[in-house]
């Protein structure tokens, strides 16, 4: 190539970042929209569209958004809401990308967000807040306490709650009969059934999760691990999993030499009998599956004396949202009491709600008492009794290395 | 300015529309594997040495493991593709014309993506698939379960035979491009002269063939090793494929994790082109001891 060629090409090289974030004109500066009343980040939010980035591999999830979720948004506040499936892992690193190209304006919302995805979005600061202290249903609606941390890691408002989840295990009534009720029983029914049982592969979010169950089963509960991060204790207390885990491997699906990909991997091993347990981290998990036809009518769930996990589970505003207002609505809306009741409905999702029963009225509490959510779904009452907060994020992490290096490798 | 100056130039303007594309978006996107590698132009800012992440990775056993597997799957998967794939071309060419026209079904698989090779090769091969059904339901075992376990066993035998379902026709059709040119008074002088038939395919037809065999190695073998659907599906979690590790670094670990992963992608980038190089170099000394036809 010329000298000149190379300059050419070099000179365009330079520039087509800067020529392709070509930057549209904003509707609102974003931080002073924090200062404005509600009210006004309505009327400013009407006859805008809303793209809202979230998880699709659920197809009922899927489809309550696109119906339920559009319409409302559209009736009550002329907002044209756009689903956008997308896992969370690809949507922080498209913002990633855009925040090293300087991009002001972005074409993402509204995310749906928790965990590890939160901390690493906040660490890298892409989000847009703090928002959820001037969203009016968070304020009537939502115990404070109880959204603080999202996997130990701070919130300070830069994420909204969206909904509750909890860990329970899945299992056919008409193949197993005397359950497993605490890890120490599930060990041994593991050992007295060979081949019968396994988990996903931790880095996946089931997979991992089941881990940490044993974690806290096995070193002597949760408690210990809230104050933070600490690589003593870790050190300490680890290797008790990695003893537990490698103690049952030989008696897994596949004599533990592979595990599931994932959980819906799992699932379908799960339905075709290869495997006598599934495991999900949303407790109508099956009953959806149960009403889709993918599981028989016999399947139940159920969680361990031990301590069952849960989380809370939000969405969040990236800082180059090009509709701030209209993803403040739209997350506004998803905290309201009719969205989270219709959330609630097993037909629809069944996820359960973020809210505090006890701030709600009298009628709206009994609305939420009279939805059916199916034999398959364990009662609020029930799950709440052996919830277990989850562990701050570095433990997660450190689990999920150690696992590969201590469990897999080993 | 001369001449030759100004062709070149005429020439680099002419090609811009392909150079650009290829200059900023690959060219671009290897620099930025390699400098997030070292810890530069991260989402995190990186703390440590710039190497950190290869130490890291050249430190841990399961990294070899990974990549000696990956290696082994692809090698074994191109090889067998290309040995079917040669065997098959030379054999539908000896067909009468007819016959060979409705051998083109062979073209199938190649429009197939290779997800869908994938999915035909769970769909066959698992515990409760076809294949166990079919032995099952002939008497051949006594239940479902005694078929030999072929998927996620542990040696990615799963993902060999998806890989050389794909490869097969791929590799045949290279080697056909290559034998429908081939004069075939040469085999027939040969046999006149006394060859036998294992005779005139090795000394012949074979070295006729090798450039396209060595074309679709090398192709089948760098996609086996880099690629990653059908390792998705079919993988297995240990050793593990180093597509599935990278990938697994990439969108569900911390970020501070970030280097390591690119680390990875970048040694097998330099790991693709210096087998490329070798491959090439061994193939031309082989061929320059071979007396050509």
């Amino acid at each position: 190539m010329s000298r000149r060629g190379t300059i050419f090409s070099m000179m365009m090289i330079v520039l087509l970042p800067s020529l392709l974030s070509f930057a549209l004109p904003a509707r609102a500066s974003g931080e002073a929209l924090l200062e404005i009343p509600f009210e006004q980040i309505q009327d400013q939010a009407r006859g805008t569209q809303v793209r809202w980035y979230m998880f699709g591999g659920w197809a009922h999830v899927n489809t309550w958004v696109d119906t339920y979720v559009a319409k409302e948004m559209k009736k009550r506040h002329d907002i044209d809401l756009v689903r956008v499936p997308m896992d969370a892992g690809v949507f922080i690193n498209k913002l990633l990308n855009e925040k090293a190209a300087a991009k002001q304006t972005g074409s993402i919302d509204l995310l749906w967000i928790n965990g590890e995805n939160f901390k690493n979005a906040r660490e890298a600061d892409l989000l847009f807040g703090p928002f959820a202290g001037s969203l009016p249903n968070v304020k009537k609606h939502v115990d404070p306490d109880s959204i603080t941390h999202d996997f130990g890691f701070p919130v300070q408002g830069y994420e909204a709650p969206f909904g509750r989840a909890q860990f329970v295990f899945e299992y056919d009534t008409a193949r197993v009969q005397n359950l497993p009720k605490t890890i120490a029983e599930l060990k041994a029914w593991i050992m007295a059934h060979p081949g019968q049982f396994t988990y996903p592969q931790p880095p996946d979010f089931t997979g991992s999760a089941f881990i940490r169950h044993v974690f806290y089963a096995v070193t002597g509960g949760h408690e210990q691990y809230m104050a933070g991060w600490d690589p003593d204790l870790f050190a300490q207390k680890a290797p008790l999993l990695w003893d537990w885990l490698n103690a049952i491997a030989p008696f897994l699906w596949q004599k533990g030499r592979t595990y599931p990909k994932d959980s819906a991997f799992l699932d379908t091993l799960f339905a075709r009998g290869e495997a006598a347990f599934s495991m999900s981290y949303h407790p109508p998990h099956a009953q959806n599956l149960i009403l889709q036809g993918a599981y028989p009518k016999t399947v139940r769930t159920f969680a361990l004396e031990d301590g069952s996990i849960f989380n809370t589970h939000f969405t969040a505003i990236p800082f180059n949202a090009p509709n701030k207002a209209g993803a403040m609505v739209l997350a506004d809306f998803l905290i309201s009491v009719d969205a989270q009741l219709s959330k609630y409905i097993p037909e629809n999702w069944g996820d359960f709600p973020a809210l505090d029963m006890n701030q709600l009225s009298v009628k709206d509490r009994k609305r939420f008492q009279s939805v059916d959510l199916g034999a398959a779904t364990l009662k609020p009452g029930q799950l709440a009794a052996v919830a277990v907060p989850e562990i701050p994020a570095a433990y997660l992490e450190a689990l999920e290395q150690g696992w590969k290096e201590h469990v897999l490798d080993r | 300015m001369s001449w030759t100056d100004n062709r070149a130039g005429r020439l680099a303007s002419g090609l811009a529309p392909l150079l650009l594309p290829y200059l900023v978006l690959f060219c671009g996107g290897v620099m930025l594997t390699i400098c997030q590698s070292f810890g530069v132009f991260t989402p995190l800012p990186h703390v440590g040495d710039a190497l950190d992440a290869y130490v890291k990775i050249l430190n841990d056993p399961a990294f070899f493991s990974s990549f000696g597997f990956s290696l082994g799957v692809a090698m074994v998967s191109a090889f067998c593709a290309v040995a079917a794939g040669t065997f098959f071309a030379y054999q539908v060419w000896q067909l009468p014309a007819k016959l060979a026209n409705a051998a083109l079904i062979y073209k199938i698989p190649l429009i197939l993506p290779h997800i869908s090779v994938a999915f035909v090769v769970l769909v066959f091969w698992s515990p409760s698939g076809i294949l166990p059904s079919i032995a099952h339901s002939l008497g051949f075992i006594q239940t479902m379960q005694d078929f030999p376990n072929i998927l996620y066993s542990g040696w990615g035998v799963g993902m060999v035979l998806a890989y050389t379902l794909k490869g097969t026709p791929f590799a045949m059709l290279l080697v056909l491009a290559l034998l429908v040119r081939f004069d075939v008074r040469q085999i027939q002088t040969a046999a006149m002269l006394g060859a036998s038939g294992v005779r005139i395919f090795f000394s012949i037809v074979l070295p006729r063939m090798a450039p396209a065999m060595h074309t679709s190695f090398i192709i089948l073998f760098l996609y086996g090793f880099g690629a990653f659907d059908i390792p998705f599906v079919l993988g297995e979690s240990r050793p593990g494929m180093l597509s599935i590790h990278v990938y697994n670094l990439y969108f569900k670990h911390d970020l501070a994790r970030r280097p390591e992963a690119m680390a990875i992608l970048t040694m097998m980038f330099f790991f693709a082109v210096i087998f490329i190089i070798a491959y090439a170099k061994t193939v031309q000394r082989l061929e320059n001891g071979v007396r050509k036809l």
